[in-house]
């Protein structure tokens, strides 16, 4: 037994009793009423505003920019409800959820409207069709007012970030990779947000840049917006002509202060800007780009050890109910669920948002180092991100399933 | 299918523990978590080439003793085998103002000692004293095993665990003659618990200080998640299955007011045991409130909702040397004083800055760092006009009002090096945790809720028949330990419970 410490005879033993009275007291006395709802504490309700579980939206206005492309406005749908739109940061997406042919697809939308649009009950997503793409083409043939539309929560970190960005932004934008800097601009003019973009917009010709005008006219009324048209195919009046190059970009940057680089465009856009932006020497954190979308065509990179030409077999847990899915060596472990009529899931389809993680029970996968945004610790417990995950052997995978709504 | 033995509610420490142990233990077991990632709190994140933390600052892994149980030995009896890195240093403490100081203090009990002395003169001896007590409680706690020991003997025996157990740190350190000085630079570490030292109770802290000083902080290699992800291996491995994405919005009761099962993911699932990792009120608001004894609901309506934070995840773009930073563990004080901190805590009187690298220094890829800064709020610390549309413009503030301190207080330049950044609030951890007012250390171990009364009336706190409890918001208290200590406890009397029931 410990030896006996005189001084702290000073102390009644009295106190040990006291606290267990008082709390036989405190409890004694209180209210037996139900417990308050979560939602009644301003932090909860806040959390579920900003991030509710799901938007059930209504599409109430559709506008075609050609036969190939159309904006589409979508509002809260009350009768299923969702009776407000979930705020955002410009440059965000919404995940939609696509009843196609009977399987449920998932697709990634920047928003092209401004956060301050939510307060008059819209959003606003473009699409265009994307050849041999499953979701562009099925929302262009069956979206109409009143269809009704199931979105995530806004999501995204490819956001203005007053901190860490510097005061300029040199935005590039390829095609439809315009949307969320319309939303920038828009968040811009309307005092939500406080930087200067100068846009590189890239396209073929001056009649395939949309929301060109409506940009210019936003920067001819704050001057915080310069909008640059960089046409590849063709020539126009106070326009460039060309590609995004390095040249291009110092021609419009500031010339004695930092400035960040937004990208947001295709894939071939992304692999020709960053070589560019590369001679800059500009610093990491100064460069950011958007998702860099869905990832085709492992078997041509140098550290792929296979052909690419098998077809594996991949059997997929799904709280505890057990599939068989077929998997071609080039095709996502993701892609190959959603074919098979699984409804996995999924959010940025580009390797970096984690809601697709998952368990490698068995089996070789190959996973591209550029699109590996998995915790270190997943790596040495075997778990995956299925949108960037392909077979090179046959596996067994646990799924979370979708949360039930 | 659906019949289990066990169903745990939650995967944050105690429920993984929990889960583990029953299955260990044979039992058909289901975990079920709301996310798609297990941990809770025990997590980790991405941003760009950043892999941050959080929420540990230092794992209190090792016991005070060897023969107590600690968390190392639970891991290791669950065969969750996961490396950590110790720290030789406690932290530093730099506090401002005219009676102000800047201390660096050691781990391990002797260095510890040794840097107090240089720190205040004289105090070794009162301060040894105060830190010996651990013996008796430690004899206290042996000699009551599973219960309270005859009230006598206790009396007898164990007068000074009885004098501890009932008084304040500040009480029991003024009694012992620990000089001022000594006092707050030993209490600095208050806000690991939630509540300053004049009324969090001695015996709580004095287990924890000594836990880290004598066993040294530790932490995982690869953040919480490893840890995490270790004790899925071990439930799993036992037999036992986790699901994710599986929320529980409703807890079965059958006709005794006894819980036998829940509903999650829109299925009913069954069980003879279910043990709660998430805190009574969010389970008395997803049951039918006529099985809630009256009781139960008066002592969560009677309880105050404890600490939660600010934090700030920075990823910079250069190393820790060309910052200028040499402490993984740094506490920035305005006032010495832990009751004037805790009353100042929403502006500057209080925050914590980790460097992982100082650790770590794998941590992040080569040319970087990363900062976490701490800062301990209570519910409702948060602006009242907080909105969507001003939520993203406070968070920044915050961020760069503290940033900013921290910079003229070090002689530091961190703006400039920011690559990532990730402000969170008790908003983001009532979206992670769900728990009310995203409060992270479930009640307050103040005043009568404190830890020893907590202890005392366990069984009559929680008389739901069937369910049974663990986390933060349980008998011990907050911190990666406890949260793991407690679901060993719950797993050990859900255990004890179906061998009786099965014979």
């Amino acid at each position: 037994m410990a030896n006996k410490n005189k001084k702290l005879q000073s102390l009644s033993m009295s106190g040990f009793v006291k606290s267990v009275a008082a709390r036989l007291g405190a409890v004694n006395k209180s209210s037996d009423a139900p417990v308050p709802d979560l939602l009644s504490y301003p932090e909860n309700r806040l959390a579920e505003e900003l991030h509710p579980h799901v938007q059930f939206l209504t599409v109430k206005d559709v506008i075609e920019h050609s036969p190939d492309m159309k904006s589409y406005l979508l509002a809260p749908d009350k009768k299923r409800g969702t009776a407000a739109l979930a705020w955002f940061s410009a440059g965000q997406y919404l995940v939609l959820s696509l009843p196609v042919d009977g399987k449920t697809v998932s697709r990634p939308y920047s928003i092209a409207s401004s956060p301050r649009d939510t307060l008059h009950g819209v959003y606003q997503i473009t699409v265009k069709r994307v050849e041999g793409g499953v979701a562009s083409g099925w929302i262009l043939d069956n979206w109409k007012p009143g269809t009704a539309v199931t979105a995530s929560a806004p999501l995204g970190d490819f956001t203005y970030e007053p901190l860490r960005d510097a005061k300029t932004v040199i935005g590039i934008a390829g095609g439809s990779g315009i949307t969320p800097f319309r939303a920038f601009a828009r968040a811009i003019a309307q005092g939500d947000e406080d930087f200067n973009l100068v846009l590189l917009y890239g396209s073929r010709a001056k009649k395939d840049a949309v929301f060109s005008d409506e940009i210019a006219s936003l920067a001819e009324s704050c001057g915080k917006i310069k909008l640059v048209n960089v046409l590849s195919a063709s020539k126009a009046k106070d326009c460039e002509h060309g590609f995004i190059t390095a040249d291009l970009i110092r021609k419009y940057a500031p010339q004695d202060a930092p400035y960040s680089v937004f990208l947001c465009g295709p894939q071939a856009m992304y692999r020709f800007v960053d070589k560019e932006i590369e001679t800059l020497s500009l610093r990491r954190k100064f460069v950011r780009h958007e998702l860099f979308g869905e990832y085709f065509h492992p078997e041509q990179n140098d550290d792929y050890p296979q052909d690419g030409k098998a077809v594996y077999t991949v059997t997929v847990h799904i709280a505890g109910v057990t599939h068989t899915v077929s998997c071609p060596a080039d095709t996502s472990l993701l892609r190959a669920m959603e074919a098979a009529g699984l409804n996995p899931p999924s959010d940025c389809r580009s390797g970096r948002c984690g809601w697709c993680h998952s368990q490698l029970l068995q089996g070789d996968v190959y996973v591209p180092e550029s699109v590996d945004g998995r915790r270190m610790a997943d790596k040495i417990y075997g778990y995956i991100h299925p949108c960037c995950t392909f077979p090179l052997s046959d596996c067994e995978i646990d799924v979370p399933p979708m949360p039930y709504v | 299918m659906n019949q289990y033995d066990v169903i745990v509610v939650g995967a944050g420490n105690g429920g993984l523990v929990a889960a583990a142990t029953v299955a260990k233990a044979g039992y058909r077991t289901l975990l079920l978590e709301k996310h798609n990632i297990p941990g809770g709190c025990a997590t980790s994140f991405v941003r760009g080439r950043f892999e941050f933390e959080p929420s540990l600052h230092e794992l209190c892994f090792e016991g005070s003793r060897e023969d107590q149980a600690s968390a190392s030995g639970l891991f290791r009896s669950l065969g969750a085998d996961v490396p950590l890195y110790l720290e030789d240093t406690l932290f530093r403490v730099i506090a401002k103002g005219p009676d102000g100081y800047d201390v660096t203090l050691q781990a391990g009990m002797e260095a510890f000692l040794d840097s107090m002395e240089e720190a205040v003169p004289g105090c070794r001896g009162s301060v040894k004293a105060f830190f010996d007590l651990i013996d008796p409680i430690d004899d206290a706690m042996n000699a009551m095993g599973d219960g309270l020991p005859n009230p006598v003997n206790l009396l007898r025996k164990h007068s000074d665990f009885i004098r501890i157990a009932g008084h304040s740190t500040e009480e029991v350190m003024n009694a012992l003659g620990v000089p001022q000085k000594a006092q707050d630079l030993i209490n600095t570490y208050w806000g690991y618990l939630g509540v300053p030292t004049d009324d969090l109770n001695a015996l709580h802290y004095l287990s924890m200080v000594t836990a880290y000083i004598k066993g040294r902080p530790s932490m995982p290699y690869h953040r919480s998640h490893e840890l995490s992800l270790a004790l899925v291996k071990a439930l799993q491995d036992a037999g036992g299955e986790i699901r994710y994405n599986s929320e529980v919005t409703r807890f079965l009761y059958d006709g005794q007011n006894a819980v036998c099962g829940v509903i999650a993911g829109g299925e009913a699932l069954w069980a003879k045991k279910v043990i709660s990792n998430i805190i009574p009120n969010n389970v008395f608001n997803r049951s039918d409130n006529r099985h809630i004894s009256k009781r139960s609901r008066k002592l969560a309506n009677a309880r105050k909702l404890g600490m939660t934070f600010v934090t700030i995840y920075l990823g910079l773009d250069c190393t820790m040397e060309e910052l200028g930073v040499n402490d993984y563990s740094l506490f920035i004080l305005r006032d010495r004083n832990p009751r004037r901190q805790f009353d100042l805590r929403a502006d500057r009187s209080i925050y914590i800055v980790n460097c992982l690298n100082k650790a770590l220094p794998d941590a992040t890829p080569p040319g970087t760092c990363t900062l976490f800064f701490t800062i301990p709020i209570m519910p409702g610390d948060l602006p009242k006009d907080l909105s969507p549309q001003n939520y993203k413009a406070y968070k920044n503030q915050m961020a760069e009002t503290y940033i900013r301190d921290y910079e003229e207080t070090m002689g530091v330049s961190v703006l400039p090096h920011i690559e990532e950044i990730s402000v969170a609030t008790p908003v983001t951890f009532a979206r992670y945790l769900s728990t009310p007012r995203g409060a992270i250390y479930g009640y307050a171990n103040e005043g009568w809720d404190n830890i020893i009364a907590r202890s005392v009336t366990e069984a009559m706190d929680y008389d739901t028949p069937n369910l049974y409890f663990c986390g933060g918001h349980y008998i011990r208290g907050d911190g990666y330990p406890s949260g793991y200590m407690t679901g060993d406890m719950a797993a050990k009397a859900v255990i004890a419970a179906l061998k009786k029931e099965g014979k």
